[in-house]
């Protein structure tokens, strides 16, 4: 009797006590696949999303550039060589007036959108005007164009407000790509901001010429795309690419470790590191990406950061230091605002720490005991952390006697207090959306109105504006090269913008993945992805 | 009965009401600027682009026509867009919604199973070391931080053993079964794929148990109390004298009885499922309605939060009503008025 | 048996679970999670209250290499800046016991009031505050706290707040039942009869012996509260760093997967304070034994 009730007992704990959990852990290793991937298998790419929108004229994003570039085309590529030379992609031919204020583009005749019509010139205005009247976030790279004319089909010619020798490289921005005007407007979409109503057609399909085509989205979880079977170039490698949703670094790894996927761009140096590398190519490359800090000297709290006083904070701060601690030495340092590769970044002198000197302005200035507060958003991008970076810069400031109070953020909080009181001492990131330098003037020089002039209240400098106004106008790139130069050492001048770090990117895959390379435009060109 | 249950019911819509009312004064009367989440801080200072933001979302306007409008939107079912994802937050939530039930189901199962079991074998064996070991398994999963048992598990069975496929509902390669029910344990049945529904049972394993051994602790304790309660009551004492075995006492007569407020239980687990549901599916990136929650949250996307709130407030509200009445049916000294 | 539910917040402390056959026997079983409950509670308090004078390290600054796995100078290694992780363990308690009591003890204050009132006065009085107890009541309580939090600004003050917002309706409602219970009472029937102001039977009748339900359900909550605090912070909704809170200590361990030492520390930390928090709550419970 008793041992019957003792197996009764025994049977139900056992169901119990196995139940769901060892059940399912009889299957062994955990499903991978990944050894036996045949070419034709789609990629798998891990990737943590920051989607705002799949419309081409309102996305503005990281994983927005990978995406547009594969759906939709722009007139002119970026040789993934040397990230610099513009090739033809929809045009074939393009040039300028000599005032840099007329642009023509002839259209490659061949080119036509998924569904077989061509591109046209009508289109390419339609992308353009629809881009500036939107006023989304990427709307600034068109909002410089006065008028487009289109003499015939294949000619477009862009008239600017002012002379604009970036214009070029904005084209080549993903979010300058070209979208089919008839089907765009058969789902709602307008060119004036009350008017267009394609938004939401958009998260569910594409309209445009590019080598993929949009299958499906399903937000927070995965983006699909075809190949475009009918593509009039050089068709993709993959019939079909799949960027899933992986928030962090470490699944990201161990995802790609086990093939479960093929591509993850966002391992941050911990995490890379002793990465089982088998069957699995990490590369490092330079990125354009960095980390800054920002000295308001304009707002409340901020007074004390005179010239002087912002000098000995841009010497106070161990650079190496920084970067040892946020991604592991994984990085550069990199002196102005303007990136290091950018046009006018050459022969410019690294940062450098200088502890006895930053003292000694600072007992000229008189400035004993110094207290500031920094508050600034809880971010962690490029594989930077943001209290990690902040709180080196503390420790650093501390060396010098001035005490830093850290006051971190949601960035919705952030962005209230900025566009209010302003923030005496913050960071902020930066990645650029094409290749001209004057990005970075426009939004870091103390132009009169420009974003960090009215956040940090810093008198503005007109002079700034007239060399700006001179890189617009100049005709050869030697000569933009110079002026860009002059800026670049004016901005390290100014001291409000103390770029911090620099990241690496790292570029892993499996290792039968070939192709992999990171745009500066772009991101990651998927046409360019093969198997074998 | 039927008063009080009209009652209740009419009563919903104005809690509704209170809710929708306190968290939309709660998100917009504090200094959080939502702006940054629909044009990147980078536009912040780009006049053109927020203006143009603020019309199409609203939030040009004074925060009582801002209320007026969203609760004139709601009693057409309209839960408005959400800043972050560009789609309905009625879509978005539907969308989701069904990872969390399988979820939630896929732990009560487990948790009422496995409460149930363990409740019988220390009432079984009162005082004797499965007694005590059940006792304290159940309050160690009532004292566990969800999110850091998670991680525990995913760092041992996924990372170290690789017994266990890691985070999300499926891998990443695998195509998942065509919706049906939005259950990828059923879906994939439904379709006759067995690969995909074994490996979305094993990827429930993890969160589904991370998530029910809390309720693994109030069944287990709540059986075994009430099965000593039975075991002790004069019709067991009489079935045992007419000899009865042991084992049919214990499952044809007292655990029947013993049952019943077990499974009223199972009604009020409805909290602490929620509010595990939102921990576990962070750490198990699990694109369910609790993850949104904390993206929304954390983005400041207003019409997400609201939608969130009121989901949750609605199915609240239900459980609360739908074990009431459970309590009623089965206990009929209860006197629902 | 007696299985009483408050149906609101179901934390497996607060289903009171227990045989009738065992209500006389259970206290001498009790004792000895009991004394280890005394025992956890009464050390991590001592640790709060004393760490600065002992600690073996600075919580915030970096004592040496990154990533260091735990050996005897850092008995639970270093974190990702090389702060050591064993003495921001110790000093997470100053975050989180202080926490949890301001906000028990707020939401008691404030529940209680609220309560108190809707009992004592009835009528309109007590339809009004019951049905915004109703409101609060009906919402997950992680949501609502999220969605104050979120809206405030992530923050360990913010989340105070939010989790106070969140937990007075339990008070509330637990003060209303016992008042109305107690009004019921013959001698208080007849104190009022008589004339005895409102507030001279508040304070002499109801409050007395309300003391003890609250003080048992304020024990059991003290560990839930831990627990909810260490979440918000987990999701980035509450403490932020440097700042050495358990719940986003174990987020820098998450970030830090392959370091396990980061995350193990405050994990156990919050399981052994809630565990300790019931265990006493639970005793109390027998001792004051507060069913009827």
């Amino acid at each position: 009797m008793r041992a019957g009730r003792a197996r009764s007992v025994r049977i139900l704990s056992g169901i119990v006590a196995a139940g769901l959990l060892a059940a399912a852990c009889g299957g062994g290793k955990s499903g991978s696949s990944g050894n036996n991937v045949s070419a034709q298998q789609a990629l798998i790419i891990a990737r943590s999303m920051d989607i705002n929108s799949l419309d081409p004229q309102r996305a503005y994003c990281d994983t927005c550039q990978i995406y547009l570039t594969a759906v939709y085309e722009t007139l002119l590529g970026l040789d993934p060589k040397d990230n610099k030379t513009l090739v033809p992609r929809l045009a074939t031919k393009w040039s300028s007036n000599s005032a840099q204020t007329e642009f023509t583009f002839t259209l490659n005749p061949k080119a036509k959108f998924a569904d077989g019509k061509p591109v046209t010139s009508a289109d390419v205005k339609f992308s353009w005007e629809r881009l500036k009247g939107l006023a989304g976030s990427a709307s600034y790279l068109a909002s410089g164009i006065a008028s487009i004319a289109t003499p015939d089909a294949r000619t477009v010619v862009a008239t600017m407000t002012q002379p604009n020798s970036a214009f070029l490289a904005q084209v080549n921005a993903s979010y300058m790509g070209v979208v089919e005007q008839s089907v765009a407007e058969a789902k709602g979409a307008t060119t004036a901001a009350a008017t267009d109503k394609a938004e939401k057609w958009f998260l569910a399909n594409s309209a445009g010429s590019g080598p993929f085509t949009l299958a499906s989205y399903k937000s927070g979880q995965e983006v699909r795309l075809k190949r475009n079977a009918a593509y009039w170039g050089t068709k993709a490698a993959f019939p079909e690419v799949v960027m899933k949703q992986t928030a962090d670094a470490v699944t990201q790894r161990q995802q790609l470790e086990q093939g479960a996927v093929d591509i993850a761009m966002q391992l941050s140096t911990d995490v890379a590191k002793n990465m089982n590398a088998k069957n699995v190519t990490v590369r490092k490359v330079p990125s354009f990406n960095y980390v800054y800090l920002a000295l308001s000297p304009g707002v409340k709290g901020g007074e004390a950061l005179t010239p002087d006083v912002r000098k000995a904070i841009r010497l106070a701060l161990d650079y190496k230091g920084l970067l040892d601690v946020t991604v592991g030495g994984a990085g550069r340092s990199q002196p102005s605002p303007i990136p290091n590769g950018f046009l006018g970044t050459d022969g410019l002198a690294p940062p450098a720490r200088d502890v006895a000197q930053a003292k000694r302005l600072l007992a000229q200035a008189g400035v004993t005991k110094l207290s500031l507060s920094a508050t600034y958003p809880t971010l962690n991008v490029y594989g930077v952390d943001f209290s990690t970076a902040m709180q080196k810069v503390q420790t650093d400031l501390k060396a010098v006697g001035i005490e830093l109070k850290l006051n971190p953020v949601e960035i919705s909080v952030w962005a209230s207090k900025i566009g209010t009181d302003g923030i005496p001492v913050t960071a902020l990131y930066f990645a650029p959306d094409h290749t001209d330098p004057s990005q970075y003037v426009q939004y870091f020089g103390l132009m009169p109105g420009s974003q960090w002039q009215t956040w940090t209240k810093a008198p503005a400098r007109p002079q700034e504006n007239q060399l700006l106004n001179q890189a617009f106008a100049a005709k050869s790139v030697n000569e933009r090269g110079a002026l860009y130069k002059q800026l670049a050492q004016a901005m390290m001048d100014d001291g409000v913008i103390i770029p911090l770090v620099n990241p690496d990117l790292y570029l892993a895959a499996r290792s039968d993945i070939k192709g992999m390379h990171y745009s500066a435009c772009c991101n990651l060109d998927l046409s360019q992805l093969s198997r074998g | 009965m039927r008063r009080y249950v009209l009652r209740r019911v009419a009563i919903m819509p104005l809690l509704l009401l209170g809710i929708v009312t306190m968290v939309f004064a709660v998100t917009r009367l504090t200094p959080a600027n939502p702006l940054v989440t629909i044009v990147g801080e980078r536009n912040l200072g780009n006049r053109v682009v927020v203006d143009a933001a603020k019309r199409r979302w609203g939030l040009d306007r004074s925060v009582p026509v801002q209320y007026e409008r969203y609760v004139a939107n709601l009693t057409r079912g309209d839960l408005g867009t959400s800043f972050r994802t560009r789609q309905s937050v009625g879509r978005d939530l539907s969308d989701r919604l069904p990872a969390t039930l399988e979820l939630t189901l896929a732990a009560l199962v487990f948790g009422l199973v496995s409460g149930v079991g363990l409740g019988i074998v220390a009432a079984r064996r009162r005082d004797g070391w499965i007694d005590h070991l059940s006792r304290l398994f159940a309050l160690v999963g009532s004292s566990m931080p969800a999110f850091w048992a998670g991680l525990l598990l995913l760092y041992v069975f996924y990372s170290r053993l690789g017994w266990l496929p890691g985070p999300g509902r499926l891998d990443p390669r695998a195509v998942t079964p065509l919706r049906r029910t939005g259950f990828y344990t059923v879906d994939s049945l439904l379709a006759g794929d067995w690969n995909t529904f074994w490996a979305s049972v094993r990827h429930l394993a993890m969160p589904a148990f991370v998530l029910g051994w809390g309720i693994t602790g109030i069944v287990s304790r709540l059986t075994r109390a009430s099965l000593l309660d039975e075991l002790g009551a004069d019709y067991v004492r009489t079935a045992r004298a007419m000899g009865i075995s042991e084992r049919r006492v214990v499952a044809g007569h007292a655990l029947p009885n013993a049952l019943l407020p077990t499974i009223t239980i199972a009604g009020f687990s409805f909290a602490f499922l929620i509010t595990g549901a939102v921990l576990v599916e962070t750490v198990f990136s699990w694109n369910g309605v609790g993850s949104y929650a904390v993206d929304a949250a954390r983005s400041l996307d207003y019409p997400a939060i609201m939608g969130v709130s009121l989901l949750g407030g609605i199915a609240f509200l239900l459980t609360n009503l739908l074990t009431d009445l459970t309590y009623a049916l089965i206990d009929p000294r209860i006197r629902l008025s | 048996m007696t299985a009483t539910v408050d149906s609101t917040v179901l934390t497996p402390s607060v289903v009171n679970v227990e045989s009738r056959s065992e209500q006389g026997s259970r206290s001498r079983r009790a004792r000895l999670p009991a004394y280890i409950g005394l025992v956890i509670v009464v050390g991590w308090t001592v640790v709060a209250a004393t760490v600065p004078l002992w600690s073996p390290n600075d919580p915030l600054a970096p004592v040496g290499a990154r990533l260091l796995e735990p050996s005897r100078a850092h008995l639970l290694g270093t974190d990702a800046l090389g702060r050591d992780v064993f003495t921001r363990v110790l000093w997470g308690t100053r975050t989180s016991l202080p926490v949890a009591f301001v906000v028990i003890v707020a939401s008691v204050a404030l529940g209680s009031l609220v309560g108190a009132a809707a009992g004592f006065f009835g009528g309109w009085v007590d339809a009004v505050l019951m049905r915004v107890v109703d409101i609060t009541m009906a919402f997950p309580p992680i949501l609502l706290a999220m969605a104050i939090t979120a809206s405030l600004g992530p923050g360990i003050r913010n989340a105070l707040i939010g989790m106070v917002l969140v937990w007075w309706p339990i008070y509330a409602r637990l003060l209303a039942a016992q008042v109305q219970s107690v009004r019921r009472r013959d001698h208080v029937e007849s104190a009022v009869a008589i004339g005895a102001s409102r507030w001279l039977v508040l304070r002499r009748y109801v409050l007395p012996l309300s003391y003890t339900p609250v003080l048992v359900n304020a024990t059991m909550d003290f560990g839930q509260v831990v627990l909810l605090t260490a979440s918000l912070s987990f999701i980035g909704l509450g403490a932020r760093p440097p700042s050495p809170e358990w719940g986003a200590m174990i987020t820098e361990g998450a970030t830090n997967f392959y370091n396990w030492w980061i995350a193990a520390g405050p994990g156990v930390a919050i399981l052994s304070v809630v565990l300790g928090f019931n265990f006493l709550g639970d005793a109390l419970r027998d001792r004051l034994d507060v069913r009827d």
